[in-house]
């Protein structure tokens, strides 16, 4: 903990090299061919449940990777917003877990 | 404060992290995105438990139109990129090119609203209304707050870009244009399950 805050408070006295926009491109050409990719399936006439788990998966996928390279959470100094996010992720999950036990069980 | 009036090439580097208010606002508004995580997950929970409760409307199979679902999405997700593109001008102190950028969120945003009015437009004349079913109540819902998402955020974008040409890019204003850019990110990753567990899944059954 300590450490974090170290970096976060000398943040401005040091120089901050910049990545460029290459990361920030190639998240936006994954995500087309993610999303691509869900649209492709869901017209193929795979199984149902096939279908279902492959693309939830593919979503969580471009999620995860919107969050870490557009919103910088890879960045450091990201602890926190982390913990905000996971704890958030949780209880939705809950939520939704709980809804879909209660209603279709 | 006292930095209030540096600007240009005078700011230091990642602006939006130089004073203890932009990290403080930055942070709190991870731990709001936190929640509204939360909220959209109640409204994913409702949608997924009611989504076979189509009573007498129209089924998805039937009411689903995949090109438009497909046209909206790549939209949402170039004005993704375009405020990527915005706050890399930022940390370059290219003012200019950060107005430019976000002005092309703005209208890319824009058309996103427009075309999601005209798709719900045509799903009520094929009889899906809010008040059909279960279902119909909870795709309304679920989707229309999306789209209340983005009018917000349209609005919000507006009152940041209508001042800036008066304040400029400051140590002060450099964390609202960083927590837009967060909060406009978080809308298309909440769209990447919308179109996901809305549209494509309502198509698979």
């Amino acid at each position: 903990m300590a450490d974090h805050e170290t970096t976060v408070t000398g943040q401005r006295n040091k120089r901050v090299i910049h990545e460029g926009p290459k990361n920030h491109y190639l998240t936006f050409a994954l995500s087309i061919i993610l999303t691509l990719l869900a649209f492709v399936a869901v017209s193929a006439g795979f199984s149902p449940t096939f279908t279902i788990v492959f693309i939830v998966t593919l979503a969580f996928v471009q999620a995860l990777f919107q969050l870490v390279v557009w919103m910088h959470l890879k960045d450091r100094g990201h602890t926190h917003p982390i913990w905000g996010l996971v704890l958030g992720f949780t209880v939705a999950l809950t939520c939704i877990a709980m809804a879909v036990w209660w209603i279709w069980w | 404060m006292s930095h209030g009036e540096l600007t240009g090439n005078q700011l230091p580097a990642e602006p939006e992290k130089a004073t203890l208010e932009g990290r403080n606002k930055i942070l709190g508004f991870w731990f709001f995105l936190g929640g509204e995580m939360v909220l959209f997950g109640s409204l994913f929970a409702t949608f997924i438990g009611l989504r076979n409760q189509i009573a007498d409307g129209p089924a998805p199979q039937e009411l689903i139109n995949l090109t438009m679902t497909a046209v909206m999405t790549l939209v949402l997700l170039t004005s993704s990129l375009t405020s990527v593109m915005a706050i890399q001008a930022m940390h370059r102190k290219d003012t200019a090119k950060m107005y430019l950028w976000f002005i092309v969120t703005f209208l890319l945003g824009l058309t996103f609203l427009i075309l999601e009015i005209i798709e719900f437009v045509e799903y009520v004349h094929h009889g899906h209304k809010f008040t059909t079913s279960a279902y119909s109540s909870a795709f309304y819902t679920l989707v229309g707050f999306h789209g209340a998402h983005v009018t917000f955020g349209l609005g919000w974008l507006l009152t940041l870009l209508i001042p800036f040409g008066r304040k400029g890019l400051t140590v002060t204003t450099a964390p609202k244009m960083y927590v837009f850019g967060l909060y406009w990110h978080f809308v298309d990753v909440v769209w990447v399950f919308v179109f996901t567990i809305v549209y494509l899944m309502g198509k698979v059954g």
